[in-house]
């Protein structure tokens, strides 16, 4: 990009008019926001760093526009930087015009007539966005109150009623009065946008506003997200490293590589004809909930570099599996791709990159594993783990004095599964649903459990003794979230993989060989054994982790959403991994994730469950591509897919408020609160939700199926609770987005 | 997802000179390079080191000691004869500072140590079990809390010569009181630390390996509390020696004939304005002490923690001096 | 939340005994008021002794636990602390003491917390700047000397201030003087030897809650929730006089439970130096007269001050902090 002053000298000059048009966007005429040439610095300990360099985009009126790219791409920064929230330590050059007037350079004060008035912005974390010691009436009435100070008292908390209706939080007057902490996160970010559309604003800025969220909680806020834009008309900045997320929503988006933007264009380009390596690898690395694909994803191999120092040529070529000597000649400027004047690529090959050309070729993926047991049928496999009625009940007690008992937390409430050799079984569901206590009772495995839990024929009965316990923790291990915090950061990669070795009481010499092997089974540099966790990045730690875990030969391995503390871009990678992984080793996984992108992409057999109950159960694509309860339809349906043409087309249940408290769970159906099916049925069938609890069941085959088959079918590996799964969704909770264009004031 | 990709530069930069040198730094050596760096902790150490070095041997080089009254010098200022002047007494001021710092040293450095070491056994103890005996143990603990220290020293040093106080010198009797009562704030804070330790994935991970709890405790979490450790001895130490002398000073701590800087501080107040090298001098060396180990202990939390103040200030100063480039072109 | 306290109040009354009972057997078994007796001049037979004690409840023969019992069921059912050997009753010398200890302290705490948190305050809000760089320096200094000399090196100031001017406008010892008319002359007296204890107890104490509160404050300048409020359209300042520092406030509020107690313990040396008649200097001289019941009552003082100030302090944090508002 010819903005950017200090780049190499391999730029060709460009015009002024080019200049205007380099990010592909529109003519600024009409522009609500325009951002030009936008330059962030940081001084840190180690040196400059160059958070955003360059950065052009016009907004128009009504229009979203989505920035995509990995932690680390500037894409926080710029949006900070248009704020002018930054700490005046950042250096900030270049141009931010809003409605024509200049923002940057302005002082804090007068930055303040813009800021929650015309400019408005909605942050990541909801939890800690909210100041913890006022009431949110006040938190919006403040903001009413910094940019109207004649409104009346009555008119602003008239208003503030109205914002939090808009929003979509129960009984609004009532809860002007409530702390943030008496909100869940959903609530809380629904506040957040009530504060920030408070003053009608033209240009609302959302920074990752549904990542901290569950994927129902996310469809919600997306849902509350797109009303705001209605009701204000504002345009909408939408930063996100989830391409899904914006699919649906932008109208156009730009790529952000190492505080650059690399590829701009209107939202069909992007996602139908990417131009630019690393967007079509972003692409490629992202599972696709709603394909029952079995091909390999993309990973993008390495680290973003260090902005630390200023590329000599394109930033991307150390990853890029095109790059030649050419792309380390200067960076390659942002250009129009050929055949398109909005459609703008920052590649020397983006004119190569048709849309014939397939992703897998470009990245090599390698080939889908296939495991030794695929062949065998699962019946005939060995089992094993085996949970046999797994209850986990916690009391729940109130009072200071006096604790009395108020009622029961049945986090996990009568489990029953089983995995067989050599597949990967799922559970998904909501935070709070017990998923993750479930696999908490599994791994703490001891007698006084409620329920059976046998592993490798070993059951939980009998595991009075140290030696039993010792057999069982050789057959199972376990993979954590955070990857960080799962490797003691004292610990050499060394250390961390021969802890368990030591403790199986193998010698010396056998260590090093085994943790040999292990370094390269997980991808990773044998050499780098004396490095300390802080000097990889959140991939190569979690490859520790994975490396550690299969350290004893486990035959199951135990993954507490392994990848969803990593980027994109690396997730690919440690997914692939654990696909080989099983097919080499024969593991069997038991996997926890609340991504059901991933979990299709990776498991044999799914769970939903649902407040401690498994509501659903069965073969991946059974479930996934047939759901027959109303959760796992609302579920899947939350689920954003990569795909413009198809999220917004799509019907979408948007389910309403949070899970329930288990104290408010109705006798019947857990489900039945917030359930679609539920909400339209006859009263007279509601009664049967509500008092009966719906038994799991295998789905039967149709009864046409059944007519034509000339002997029984064998039943198939899907089972569900739910007493009317083909009954009417409540058409509240249904949203269709009709047209493209929806943004239209 | 916000920080967990980004790779630490400063350890990347270690590693270059890794694979560079071919050996591994342990983080001992960093924390002792980093502490090595920063100047005033640096001073605070030589200053501590030269005062007890001083304490032991600053007796060899008068003639004097802290008993034999000169009769001839009474009440005299500095001189060639005695390098600090003399008592009301005549007795070498010099050498009564020499045997109190080592006192007040031994003091601080016996209780610090201890007093840490049962506060570390103390809040393991109570993290690992956990329970019940969690509950009564934090409960002698806060009632512990609630004994006032100084009414306790009083009357354990001034009681009418029985028992303890006949059979120990004054020193030691001050170093039990003062252990007794200086752990507790150390212990409640290693519970709270074991305890968020003992919730870590990594300690987890270590108990589904089937690890022992014994060597988890010595493997994960000593070492992680190590630090804490560390900087609580220097400010027990710190503690304790400014606890002997507030207590020397105003007489139920140590008790003459034993000297301390507290007892030659506090003797010492009524005659500030006839012979005032008996008052500053003692008062000059306890500052030193005092002044070292808190220059110490900064340094120290500094090197245990990189995330600290000190490379915030240094970040803020190169802030200051960026801003000002910025203004001044 | 009455509740709450009333279950701390419970759990606190409790430990007061048992600190107390401890510091009666402590003192009991140490403090012998016999020995002093039998210095006097003309010295008496110990049986006139062993009288005089078993007169004022002190009977040396007895057992200490005969005696802790005695001393029990009289402040049990009579609300009786006992005597002390040269005959005084408890009860009425530490009426007037508990009066003269708490006015002293009671301006000093108040200064204490106010200009300790309003320096941190205004340290944090120009960090690295001079002002704070001397205003936190002054802090650590404070800490590095221990309370008594510190208030002593006051009290030399003072009376080099006095010897200046060459008239006496402190009083360095002393609450007030005696035979004073009451009327403008007598406040005037009140406030001359009011203020160089007040001013020692405060310079020395203030440090610790500048520090913390200072630290505090700028924990919370990069808060979310601070940059929230300036997106609303506040400025960076406006955002943290307004959100950040009533967080802010919220552990120093928790620390109430260990400052009070802490300045009342200081105050115990600054009665001694300045020569107060309060139940600091009375329990150090009671100390050294060998009187058991005077030692423990004082002990017990301070055991309630403690409880006083850990209940303040969580009366003090759900003031700022909804969230511990339960129920």
């Amino acid at each position: 990009m010819s903005s950017n002053l200090d780049a190499g000298p391999a730029e060709q000059p460009q015009s002024a008019v080019e200049r205007l048009h380099v990010a592909g966007l529109h003519a600024p005429t009409d522009a609500v926001l325009s951002v030009r040439d936008l330059h962030v610095r940081f001084n840190t300990e180690n040196g400059v760093v160059h958070a955003v360099r360059g950065v052009d985009f016009d907004l128009l009126p009504g229009k979203t526009l989505g920035i995509v790219g990995e932690s680390g791409s500037g894409k926080s920064v710029t949006s900070l930087a248009i704020m002018g929230l930054l700490p005046t330590t950042a250096e900030i050059s270049g141009s931010v015009r809003l409605k024509g007037k200049e923002l940057l350079g302005l002082t804090d004060k007068a930055m303040c007539e813009y800021r929650g008035n015309e400019l408005a912005m909605v942050f990541q974390d909801p939890l800690s966005s909210l100041t913890p010691v006022y009431t949110v009436g006040t938190q919006i009435v403040e903001a009413l109150t910094i940019h109207n100070p004649t409104m009346s008292k009555q008119a602003k908390e008239a208003r503030a009623v109205e914002l939090l209706a808009m929003v979509g939080i129960p009984s609004p007057k009532d809860r002007l009065r409530a702390f943030p902490h008496e909100f869940s996160g959903g609530m809380r970010q629904r506040v957040m946008i009530a504060i920030a559309i408070a003053n009608n604003p033209r240009v609302l800025i959302a920074d990752e506003p549904t990542t901290a969220l569950d994927v129902t909680i996310q469809a919600q806020v997306l849902e509350v997200l797109h009303t705001a834009q209605e009701e204000t008309g504002a345009a909408v900045v939408m930063i996100t490293h989830d391409l899904g997320v914006v699919a649906g929503m932008a109208d156009d988006i730009m790529v952000m590589y190492a505080g650059k933007p690399v590829e701009t264009g209107a939202v069909d380009d992007i996602y139908y004809n990417p131009r630019m390596p690393y967007t079509m690898g972003l692409l490629g690395a992202v599972p696709r909930v709603d394909v029952a694909e079995k091909s390999s994803l993309i990973p993008i191999e390495g680290m973003p570099p260090n902005l630390i120092h200023t590329p000599t040529g394109c930033s991307f070529a150390p990853r890029c599996p095109l790059a030649s000597d050419a792309c380390l000649d200067g960076e390659p400027p942002l250009a129009p791709v050929p055949g398109s004047t909005l459609h703008h690529a920052a590649c020397i090959k983006s004119g190569a990159l048709g849309g014939e050309v397939d992703v897998h070729d470009v990245f090599s993926a390698p080939p889908v594993p296939v495991s030794r047991f695929d062949a065998i049928p699962r019946g005939e496999r060995a089992v094993v783990l085996q949970l046999k009625d797994v209850r986990k009940h916690f009391p729940l007690s109130k009072g200071a004095l006096l604790k009395r008992r108020i009622g029961t937390v049945k986090a996990v409430d009568g489990v029953t599964f089983d995995i067989r050799e050599g597949e990967c079984f799922s559970i998904v569901g909501e935070s709070g649903s017990g998923k993750t206590t479930t696999l908490l009772e599994i791994m703490e495995f001891h007698k006084d459990q409620d329920g059976e839990v046998v592993i490798g024929g070993i059951s939980n009965k009998q595991a009075a003794d140290a030696r039993t316990k010792a057999a069982m923790r050789r057959e199972l291990q376990m993979v954590f979230q955070d990857p960080t915090g799962a490797l003691d950061p004292r610990f050499t990669v060394y250390e961390v993989l021969a802890e368990p070795l030591q403790n199986a009481g193998m010698d010396k010499q056998a260590i090093k060989k085994r943790i040999m092997e292990l370094m390269k089974l997980v991808g990773l540099q044998p050499d780098h054994v004396n490095r300390f966790p802080n000097q990889f990045s959140g991939g190569q730690r979690q490859r520790v982790g994975i490396a550690r875990a299969l350290a004893v030969n486990p035959k199951l391995v135990v993954l507490d959403e392994p990848v969803s503390a990593l980027d994109v871009s690396v997730q690919a990678g440690v997914i692939n991994l654990l696909d080989k992984l099983r097919a080499e080793l024969g593991l069997s996984y038991l996997m926890v994730a609340h991504d059901l992108s991933v979990v299709r992409h990776i498991s044999n057999r799914v769970a939903v469950m649902y407040l401690g109950k498994i509501v659903e159960i069965g073969e991946v694509d059974r479930v996934f591509d047939n759901p027959r309860h109303p959760y796992t339809r609302a579920l899947l349906s939350a689920i954003p897919v990569p795909d413009p043409h198809v999220e917004q087309t799509r019907e979408r249940i948007i389910l309403r408020g949070d899970l329930p408290s288990p104290l408010d769970a109705p006798k019947g159906c857990n489900f039945a609160t917030r359930c679609p099916v539920f909400a339209a049925l006859p009263p007279a069938k509601q009664e049967k939700c509500l008092t009966l609890e719906p038994p799991l069941e295998p789905v039967a085959p149709s009864a046409a199926a059944q007519a034509l088959a000339a002997h029984a079918l064998p039943v198939l590996d899907q089972r569900f609770a739910c007493f009317f799964p083909d009954g009417e969704l409540d058409e509240d909770m249904l949203v269709v987005h009709e047209s493209a264009d929806h943004h239209a004031p | 997802m916000t920080n967990l990709n980004a790779v630490d530069p400063a350890a990347v930069a270690q590693d270059a000179h890794l694979e560079n040198a071919d050996v591994i730094i342990g983080k001992n050596t960093i924390i002792f390079r980093r502490f090595m760096r920063n100047k005033t902790a640096v001073a605070g150490l030589a200053i501590f080191l030269a005062l007890t070095v001083f304490s032991f041997v600053g007796g060899y080089f008068t003639q004097w000691d802290k008993e034999t009254i000169d009769p001839f010098n009474i009440g005299m200022p500095p001189s060639a004869e005695h390098y600090l002047g003399t008592s009301q007494a005549g007795i070498d001021l010099y050498a009564m500072t020499v045997e109190g710092t080592r006192i007040s040293i031994l003091i601080g450095l016996i209780v610090g140590l201890v007093s840490v070491l049962i506060a570390a056994v103390y809040g393991c103890t109570m993290a690992y079990f956990g329970g019940k005996v969690d509950k009564v143990m934090l409960f002698i603990l806060e009632a512990l809390i609630m004994m006032p220290a100084l009414l306790v020293v009083a009357v354990a040093t001034s009681g009418g010569g029985e028992g303890l106080k006949r059979d120990l010198p004054s020193w030691l009797l001050l170093i039990i009181v003062l252990l007794v009562f200086s752990w507790m704030g150390t212990a409640r804070l290693i519970r709270s630390l074991s305890m968020s330790l003992m919730q870590r994935d990594y300690v987890k991970a270590a108990q589904y390996m089937g690890v022992p709890p014994r060597r988890i405790v010595w493997r994960h979490l000593v070492p992680n509390i190590g630090s804490l450790l560390v900087l609580d001895i220097t400010r027990g130490v710190t503690g304790a020696v400014l606890a002997e002398v507030a207590f020397s000073f105003i007489g139920i701590g140590i008790k003459v004939p034993d000297v301390s800087l507290g007892v030659l501080i506090g003797g010492a107040t009524s005659q500030v304005q006839t012979f005032p090298w008996m008052f500053w001098v003692p008062l000059t060396v306890m500052f030193l002490l005092t002044g070292s180990l808190a220059m110490m202990n900064d340094g120290l939390r500094d090197a245990f923690d990189p995330s600290s103040s000190s490379s915030g200030s240094a970040k803020n100063r190169r802030a200051l001096k960026s801003r000002a480039k910025g203004k001044s072109s | 939340m009455l509740r709450y306290l009333a279950k701390r109040g419970i759990t606190y009354v409790f430990m007061i005994f048992l600190t107390t009972s401890a510091g009666y057997f402590l003192a009991v078994s140490s403090l012998k008021p016999a020995l002093l007796e039998q210095e006097r001049i003309p010295r008496p037979t110990p049986e006139q002794v062993a009288n005089s004690m078993r007169l004022k409840g002190l009977d040396p023969d007895l057992s200490p636990w005969e005696r802790y019992v005695e001393w029990l069921t009289a402040i049990v059912t009579r609300w009786d602390w006992g005597r002390s050997p040269n005959g005084a009753f408890i009860n009425a010398e530490f009426g007037d003491r508990v009066w003269i200890s708490t006015r002293l302290f009671l301006a000093s705490i108040i200064l204490t917390l106010v200009i300790g948190v309003a320096l941190g305050v205004y340290s944090a809000a120009r960090q690295y700047k001079f002002q704070d760089r001397v205003i936190t320096s002054y802090s650590y200094l404070a800490y590095i000397v221990p309370a008594p000399i510190a208030y002593f090196l006051v009290q030399l100031g003072a009376i080099n201030i006095n010897e200046t001017v060459g008239e006496r406008i402190f009083f360095v010892t002393g609450i007030s003087t005696p035979g004073m008319e009451p009327g403008w002359a007598q406040f005037v007296d009140m406030l001359a030897h009011y203020a160089v204890p007040t001013i020692a107890i405060t310079l020395v104490g203030w440090g610790s809650y500048q520090i913390a509160q200072r630290q505090y404050l700028l924990d919370n300048v990069n808060a979310d929730f601070v940059r929230t409020a300036r997106a609303k359209g506040l400025t960076r300042n406006q955002a943290i006089s307004r959100h950040a520092l009533r967080v802010s406030f919220i552990p120093v509020a928790q620390s109430i439970a260990f400052t009070i107690p802490a300045i009342f313990a200081g105050g115990f040396f600054a009665e001694k130096i300045f020569a107060w008649p309060g139940v600091g200097s009375w329990s150090i001289d009671a100390i050294s007269l060998q009187d058991v019941n005077a030692a423990t009552a004082t002990l017990a003082y301070g055991s309630v001050i403690f409880a006083l100030g850990a209940i303040l302090a969580d009366f003090a944090t759900t003031l700022v902090d909804p969230r511990v508002r339960v129920q």
